[in-house]
């Protein structure tokens, strides 16, 4: 059970709605609930945004795809032995 | 990226790297390694095989000129390295990136320096390190963070499952 209670989507301000939007489309996926870590990094947007920026950075299209650093991304994950 | 096939590899090179990187890390300073000169004909004949897969390096990674104080176990345990780092669904180049992260991740000096020199041998440039090391570090934070907080998963259900059953013995 989570430390904290997760707000739903309704209970963020506009910007953050907005946010959890655009989330839909960089997992293209059509999620009927924000995902926790989206609602927990929108909970601050003075570490969120900056650090969601960051992750799109390193996420994106370079020498390797973004198909690959998702599967880099899960390895880490999984050295990290993190079930999330 | 789609197909279970490719998960099953990246877990093999996954698990690999950790045992490689914990015999490399945690033995290489107390126990000598076999050295090339004075090695049996058997050690030498993987030795030869170990050298030609990492480009004709003159020196033997040292978990596995470690592993070859037992010659038998040497050689399943590279066979197993090679087949796990070898290209096959994944090509060699992602699968030193993966083996990089996942050093860098679990913090193995033997690991994290091995794995970059063979990125870079393989042709990632200091963009694509950066790119690995970015994702590298942005998801150790997130799982931090998933992890202090008790998060349960709920992004699962994105990926489509793979209904194609096991490959038969000997395919791939």
């Amino acid at each position: 059970m989570p430390t904290v209670r997760l707000r739903d989507a309704e209970e963020y301000p506009e910007p953050a709605r907005r946010a959890f939007e655009l989330s839909k489309r960089w997992f293209n996926h059509d999620f009927p609930v924000p995902p926790a870590m989206s609602r927990v990094m929108a909970w601050d947007p003075g570490f969120g945004n900056p650090h969601g920026r960051a992750m799109k950075r390193a996420m994106g299209p370079g020498e390797f795809t973004r198909g690959e650093k998702e599967m880099v991304a899960a390895a880490v994950s999984g050295a990290n032995a993190c079930a999330y | 990226m789609g197909g279970d096939a490719l998960w099953y590899e990246a877990a093999q090179v996954v698990g690999i790297t950790n045992a490689l990187n914990v015999v490399a890390d945690g033995l290489g300073g107390v126990m000598a390694p076999v050295k090339v000169t004075g090695a049996s004909p058997e050690v030498a004949a993987v030795f030869d095989e170990i050298r030609s897969f990492y480009g004709g390096t003159p020196d033997i990674p040292g978990p596995f000129a470690l592993a070859a104080h037992d010659p038998a176990y040497l050689a399943d345990l590279w066979a197993a390295a090679r087949h796990a780092y070898d290209d096959n669904c994944l090509p060699r180049r992602l699968k030193a990136a993966l083996a990089f992260a996942v050093s860098l991740t679990t913090r193995s000096a033997f690991g994290t320096g091995f794995h970059l020199a063979e990125m870079r041998r393989l042709g990632v440039g200091e963009r694509g390190v950066m790119e690995i090391v970015g994702v590298t570090q942005m998801f150790s934070s997130y799982t931090k963070i998933a992890d202090t907080l008790q998060l349960e998963p709920d992004m699962g259900d994105i990926a489509p499952v793979d209904p194609t059953p096991a490959p038969a013995p000997g395919a791939g």
